[in-house]
């Protein structure tokens, strides 16, 4: 950390030592605290001519021996002992009649359980109220949202599982209907062979009886014509 | 008490504008050093009781001066910023505006840097270079050695080193 040079501490203090106030200022200045102690002196002489018994200690003195020749001392004897016999029995008097002393203590531990009793129950049902409308706020704030979230996972499930029902099923009828093509096309042959069969039986029973016939059977058409 | 008065008026006569300059100095206000002044002079005229003999007039009321002037300075820190318009004049009153508030903030500065030191460094600090006392004047009236006083103003000044200046300012 460097410091800064003394040289220039040294013009600073030098500085501040070449500040003068201007005189005017200065002597304003000295007025007014003439003015102060001048006023101060005056309410100090005030005070001491309107206490005339403070005049001192010796006029004092003087008075008080004037005072006490005035009462003989077996009077003031038997004032006193009177006086002190009428406090004795008003301090005895008091202390038997004043009530006995409070405990603070008891009656702290007294006020604090009767406060404990009367608050907790109050206090226990406010907080849990309390407690309880916080949770509602809160569920029912997040119930709407999970209510919304529910809603969409089951429609995105639905979908998804439609497209795959779709996709089955077409794969499947795709399937079946191959099936029943080859099915047919079983049966066609199946018939063609029946059919063929069937022919070369009736060639083979019947020869050219058949021809025979058709040509008869025109040759009778025409003979029904004419 | 009448003579008690006289006294301390004939104080006031003597040392009175030396008083005022040094509060002055020390506040760099006129208007809070005629204030000081009253206080001054009101403790000083409490404190010359019959039962409180001052030995040094002289000593006493610039001990109690630049007590009342750093005292003064300590509250001020203490209290709200003032606002920009507030801001005194500087006493200075050379080149141009700028330069006397820069001027002002460095004589604050060192001010307050002053305002920092033990009591005794720091009457003995203002004695030496702002009143521009004698060492041997200021040990007298401080009831030390010159050698002393000498010692202590050099550590004062060593310690305004360490406090005033760019370092400081950024700790600060």
């Amino acid at each position: 950390m460097s410091e800064i040079d003394e040289n220039q501490i040294h013009e600073r203090l030098k500085r501040l030592s070449q500040i003068e106030p201007a005189e005017e200022a200065t002597s304003q200045a000295m007025q007014q605290v003439r003015d102060v102690l001048t006023k101060q002196q005056e309410e100090h002489s005030r005070v001491a001519a309107s206490k005339p018994t403070a005049l001192g200690m010796a006029e004092r003195d003087k008075a008080i021996p004037k005072l006490r020749l005035r009462l003989p001392p077996l009077a003031v004897i038997k004032v006193a002992a009177a006086a002190m016999v009428l406090i004795a029995a008003g301090v005895i008097v008091g202390r038997l009649s004043a009530p006995s002393p409070i405990d603070v203590e008891e009656l702290r531990a007294e006020l604090e359980a009767s406060l404990k009793s009367s608050l907790e129950p109050a206090i226990r049902q406010n907080v849990l109220d309390e407690v309880n409308s916080r949770w509602q706020s809160v569920f029912v704030a997040n119930c709407a949202q999970l209510k919304d979230e529910l809603a969409q996972q089951v429609r995105r499930d639905l979908t998804q599982f439609a497209a795959q029902s779709l996709a089955a099923s077409g794969v499947q009828t795709q399937q079946q209907l191959r099936e029943l093509i080859e099915l047919i096309e079983a049966a066609r042959i199946q018939d063609r062979r029946n059919i063929e069969a069937a022919l070369e039986h009736i060639e083979s029973q019947f020869g050219n009886g058949l021809v025979t016939l058709a040509a008869r059977t025109s040759e009778l058409q025409r003979l029904e014509q004419n | 008490m009448s003579g008690r008065h006289e006294e301390l008026l004939e104080f006031l006569d003597k040392s009175g504008a030396e008083l005022y300059a040094l509060l002055t100095r020390l506040t760099l206000r006129e208007d809070v050093a005629e204030e000081l002044m009253q206080e001054l002079f009101i403790k000083l005229s409490r404190s010359s009781g019959p039962n409180n003999e001052i030995g040094n007039w002289d000593a006493y009321a610039r001990r109690a001066a630049i007590n009342l002037a750093f005292d003064w300075r300590r509250g001020r820190r203490h209290a709200a910023l003032q606002q920009l318009d507030e801001v005194p004049d500087p006493v200075s009153n050379e080149h141009s505006p700028l330069g006397r508030l820069i001027r002002s903030e460095e004589l604050q500065e060192t001010l307050d840097a002053i305002g920092r030191l033990k009591r005794a460094s720091r009457e003995a600090l203002i004695r030496r270079y702002i009143q521009q006392e004698s060492y041997d004047h200021i040990a007298e009236q401080m009831g030390k050695t010159s050698h002393q006083v000498r010692a202590m103003c050099s550590r004062a000044v060593n310690h305004l080193r360490r406090t005033v200046g760019p370092n400081h300012r950024q700790a600060t």
